[in-house]
């Protein structure tokens, strides 16, 4: 019965026609297919490949710090670490009382890191833990995916294995703040980098604005054109991007924050492999984008002996600093207490740093770089060199002394109530005889001393590449017109005779001082950056001076610690083989005492509460025939150079000595071998 | 002929052993491709990890809903199709006013706690069935002319209005272009279709700036951007395309294994399980299973209208031709759509897409194909 009527063979024609257009379009995307699938595989197989891939700014590995014989005194290790991104987490409070669920977090510290999220860009990473045990981490790394925001990584973390013991002489890394930024795009602005890399932290970091304030400090310097602005301001947002790193740490102080540029290493990317939420699926290789990590420093001391010195101190609050005479190498420099590195790393506490600050021993304060204490009894070698060398006196005259020394109006005293008796160079410097130096420092006059004190170190300020430093002073007519307005009056010289008055030296100073007159007057200049950046100083040549008088000086040095009657006889031999050191004590006083109290039977020591004390030094070098090591120690409010300071010294330089600290270094070059950590990759 | 409306138990086994059983058993080796590629598209996203479970489930569901609806008699087709056809026009004309949003249409009609149906969905059964009862009516004066036409052209157009105005414009399309077919079939004059596809033609500029909402000329701009090979606005739409381009190209000839494909294991395209899943198919199969694919939907169309054709009825042979156009235009939207062909106009592809609507759809299209064949030898006068 088919096609029996006209209008099913209509229909069948038609039907066909409308089965052959289908097929036909069918056909057309099948053509499409070959076409997107074979003809243009390739253009899609690169585009997949590039689909996932996200790069993320990696900082560089930072440069250790190795001692003189290699071993790590600043270094990296890795560390279970918890962040939170405000964006992420939308409701950080909720988030962190999740967290609190898990690990000990108290209800102040998640206030803090409310906080501090606020203050910070919306996509940043705020530190919530630093350090997480390993069983916390294992937790956390298990329940992040389930809270938003939370970032649980190993970090890499600087670390200070010798913790207090190179505070003051490594400082310590933390994170850069606004004014670092700054002034770091400042620097930087005159300076090119490569364009690829330029484009890539452009890219990444396009969200960090200039605040209107920087904006406004930036015209006001330079009025010029808007151009440099954005130049500026392009310069930045690369800075800053790299600078406000989650695991990016500069250099705040010290050895860190000098040796910045030779210590951090250059960024790089790693290739990320993420879906289409962004959420890392694996790390791709990027060998070819990895950053440049930092170049190893070396520093010329010897851990063990700067450990030594620590301990020798004790308690006691002072400085100490030992150096290679045959070449400036500081092998110890000491200042104690001092504060624990590790602990500015991630950010001190304002109340742990309100504890270090108002510690009456300052234990933030440099004593044997920047501080400066009149050098007392241990400068009266350069007046000795310089009574002799002037001519005014010869190694033989006799000066008597009866405890007192009168001079114009007024009387000065010795320290030695009942006094020396006549006493030549020698004698005088072996007991340390005031009313000598008061009579050679009145012949010599105060510009011949003073420029012999500079002469040997002091009065200046010595660079070694870390942050600090103080030139002390070395008064003289000049400085005091300058300072003042009024000339020199000669019983001023007198003080300085005895190392008191204005005089004031630094530990690093005296121990300078000390190698000068060891080696005879040659130009020791002291350095501690082994191998590192090029420390710039530029430090005129010792004029020579008379060998026989240097001898005459060292003599009476050793007369000090092994003749009878020596301030330092207890103390003058080493505990190595029989060798004795040869060395000048000091008292730097702290007040000077009035006569009231000198009538009345104050003389300072145990009848003076603790910080009105004088601070006892002692300089020495040893072996005493064939020197090596020179050492100054300062013991803040230690009363008295021969019983407190000259002890100590004698231990360091015994145990100098005994370990052979000043031998060979080795000085390792930036590589990495042997390294402390493995880097790994994300976690 | 009333015979014909009571089963004995044995026409019942004779009927069901009469069924298309090629054509249902290529519908369920479809269906069992559709799962294999679902389960690599759901595979590594923890929130669709039950799909594929619910997908097999509704796919048996569908299965029996196409046996009943083939052994459903087509006189009993006939006799329904015009009220269900004015019974869903009803729905949409309520969706119209107490229709439920989802995803930015309001195309849901929900009695809550009972059930939640889209009308537009149903409309694609019943215009076939009311189109071809039409017809089937007004078979002795078939003729070319605009006075047997014009009231087929007032059943399509209605719920098009209708769902247009939901908005609804890939529906719209299929309504329009398989009720289109059904004219065609009927006979209209040649020069009345040119006529009206160069209308037709005019008119995009007309309906682009008028008649479109904001979003949907969007979607128009996006297609238009990425046929010249230009790089559209990443997020969205253009997204959307270029991550589908790039998954399908990056498949090649023989494709990147099961559940190796990047694109699909890792998130990138959206709706990828559902209207976007030939991606997944094209990237891990490549070329040469995914036109084999196509191939089998053609056989399997090619079968459902060689049913049609042997139909005695014009009841059957419009009923036919209108299920497979219908299936066709979804395939052909989607597929054009996913390759880059046509705007994004959210068409699944049947049996492969994750989806209960469409897989209905399917089944009930399928069934009245099959109710066809069974009757293919009854003229269904109703004289």
């Amino acid at each position: 019965m088919s096609n029996s009527r006209p209008v099913d063979a209509m229909f069948t024609r038609r039907a066909l026609v409308a089965g052959g257009v289908g097929a036909a379009m069918f056909s057309g995307l099948i053509a499409r297919l070959f076409q997107l699938q074979v003809l243009d595989r390739e253009r899609y197989e690169l585009a997949a490949a590039e689909n996932g891939v996200k790069l993320e700014l990696a900082p560089p590995r930072r440069g250790r710090i190795l001692d003189r014989f290699g071993r790590p005194l600043a270094t990296h290790r890795r560390a279970g670490r918890v962040y939170i991104v405000r964006e992420q987490a939308g409701d950080v409070g909720a988030v962190l009382k999740q967290v609190a669920r898990y690990i000990d977090l108290s209800p102040e510290r998640q206030e803090a890191i409310i906080y501090e999220t606020r203050r910070q860009a919306s996509f940043r990473p705020v530190i919530v833990v630093s350090e997480l045990s390993y069983e916390d981490f294992a937790t956390l790394s298990l329940v992040a995916p389930e809270l938003p925001g939370l970032l649980v990584e190993m970090a890499p973390t600087r670390s200070y294995p010798r913790g207090r013991d190179f505070a003051h002489v490594l400082g310590y890394v933390g994170k850069a703040n606004g004014d670092y930024i700054f002034n770091e795009a400042y620097e930087a602005l005159s300076t090119s980098r490569p364009p690829a890399l330029e484009r890539a932290l452009a890219s990444e970091f396009a969200r960090i604005r200039l605040s209107a304030s920087r904006r406004a400090e930036f015209y006001e310097s330079h009025p010029a054109d808007s151009s440099d602005l954005r130049a500026f301001e392009q310069v930045y947002r690369d800075v800053s991007g790299l600078l406000l790193h989650r695991d990016m740490r500069v250099g705040r102080l010290g050895v860190e924050a000098r040796a910045e540029s030779y210590l951090r290493g250059e960024a790089g990317f790693r290739r990320l492999e993420t879906n289409a939420a962004g959420r890392i699926i694996r790390e791709l290789p990027s060998d070819d984008l990895a950053p440049k990590p930092g170049k190893d420093l070396s520093l010329t001391v010897d851990a063990d002996l700067q450990k030594i010195t620590i301990d020798r101190f004790g308690e006691e609050s002072g400085a100490a600093v030992v150096m290679d005479v045959t070449n400036g190498d500081i092998l110890a420099f000491v200042s104690t207490p001092a504060f624990d590195p590790n602990d500015f790393v991630n950010g001190i506490s304002q109340s742990d740093y309100d504890m270090l600050r108002n510690n009456d021993r300052s234990p933030l304060y440099h004593k044997a770089y920047d501080g400066t204490y009149p050098p007392g009894s241990t400068f009266k070698m350069i007046v000795g060199i310089a009574g002799l060398e002037s001519g005014v006196t010869t190694p033989e005259e006799r000066v008597t002394c009866n405890g007192r020394y009168r001079f114009g109006n007024n009387t000065w005293h010795c320290w030695r109530p009942k006094g020396h008796g006549p006493v030549n160079l020698h004698d005088a410097m072996k007991g340390s005889c005031d009313v000598y130096f008061y009579e050679m420092a009145k012949r010599i006059g105060i510009e011949k001393i003073a420029s012999l004190a500079e002469e040997f170190g002091l009065g200046r300020d010595w660079e070694l590449g870390l942050t600090g430093g103080r030139a002390g002073t070395v008064p003289n007519d000049a400085w005091k017109r300058e300072r003042t307005g009024e000339p020199w009056y000669q019983g001023e010289t007198l003080n300085v005779g005895i190392g008191q008055g204005q005089l004031a030296a630094s530990p690093l100073q005296l121990a300078i001082m000390t190698a000068r007159i060891a080696t005879m007057g040659r130009s020791v200049n002291p350095r501690i950056i082994g191998l590192g950046p090029e420390v710039e100083a530029s430090v005129p040549e010792m004029k020579a001076v008379d060998p026989a008088i240097m001898n005459r000086i060292r003599d009476s040095m050793f007369a000090v610690t092994s003749e009878p009657g020596g301030t330092a006889l207890a103390s003058g031999e080493l505990h190595v083989d029989g060798l004795r050191m040869a060395g000048k004590t000091g008292t730097a006083q702290v007040r000077r005492i009035s006569e009231a109290e000198r009538r009345s039977g104050i003389l300072g020591g145990e009848d003076l509460e603790r910080r009105l004390r004088d601070h006892a030094l002692f300089v020495a070098y040893a072996p005493h025939d064939a020197p090596k090591y020179a050492i100054s120690v300062v013991v803040e409010h230690g009363e008295g150079g021969s019983t407190t300071a000259a002890p100590i010294a004698r231990d360091i330089l015994s145990a100098a000595l005994a370990m052979d600290s000043a031998r060979q270094a080795n000085y390792m070059a930036a590589s990495h071998s042997g390294d402390t950590e493995p880097d790994s990759g994300t976690v | 002929m009333a015979s014909s409306l009571s089963f004995t138990r044995r026409s019942f086994l004779r009927q069901v052993s009469e069924l298309p059983w090629g054509l249902i058993l290529l519908l369920c080796a479809m269906a069992v491709i559709g799962l294999v590629v679902l389960y690599s598209s759901t595979f590594t996203n923890p929130a669709e990890a039950g799909l594929p479970l619910r997908q097999a489930i509704r796919l048996v569901i569908a299965l029996i809903v196409l046996i009943i609806a083939a052994l459903f008699p087509l006189r009993l087709w006939l006799y329904l199709a015009w009220p269900a056809y004015f019974a869903t026009l009803f729905m949409l004309v309520l969706v119209e006013f107490f229709g439920a949003s989802g995803g930015g249409a309001e195309r849901w009609l929900s009695i809550p706690g009972l059930v939640r149906v889209q009308p537009s969905e149903f409309m694609k059964v019943t215009l076939t069935l009311a189109l071809a009862a039409y017809y089937h009516k007004r078979w002795h004066d078939f003729s070319g002319g605009f006075s047997i036409h014009l009231p087929a052209l007032l059943l399509i157009m209605a719920p098009a209005l209708l769902i247009f105005r939901q908005p609804d414009f890939g529906t719209t399309l299929a309504l329009i272009a398989s009720g289109g077919v059904l004219i065609f079939l009927a006979g209209l004059y040649k020069r009345v279709i040119l006529t009206v596809g160069v209308l037709a033609i005019a008119s995009i500029p007309t309906v682009y700036i008028f008649v479109l909402k904001d979003y949907q000329r969007e979607r128009v701009d996006t297609y238009l951007a990425q046929l010249t090979g230009e790089t559209v606005n990443v997020m969205d739409d253009g997204y959307q395309i270029e991550q589908a381009r790039i998954a399908i190209g990056s498949g090649g000839m023989f494709g990147k294994g099961y559940m190796q494909g990047i694109q699909a294991q890792l998130d990138y395209i959206p709706e990828q399980h559902t209207d976007f899943i030939l991606t997944v198919l094209a990237e891990e199969f490549g070329f040469v299973t995914t036109t084999a694919v196509l191939l089998m939907w053609m056989l399997i169309l090619g079968l459902g209208m060689l049913i049609g054709m042997r139909s005695t009825s014009l009841f059957g042979r419009f009923a036919a031709f209108g299920a497979m156009a219908t299936i066709s235009f979804y395939i052909f939207f989607n597929v054009a759509m996913v390759l880059g062909l046509l705007p994004v106009v959210g068409v699944p592809l049947p049996l492969l897409s994750y989806g209960g609507t469409v897989m209905l759809t399917t089944a009930i299209c399928f069934g009245l194909v099959c109710a066809v064949h069974l009757a293919k030898d009854e003229a269904l006068n109703n004289a």
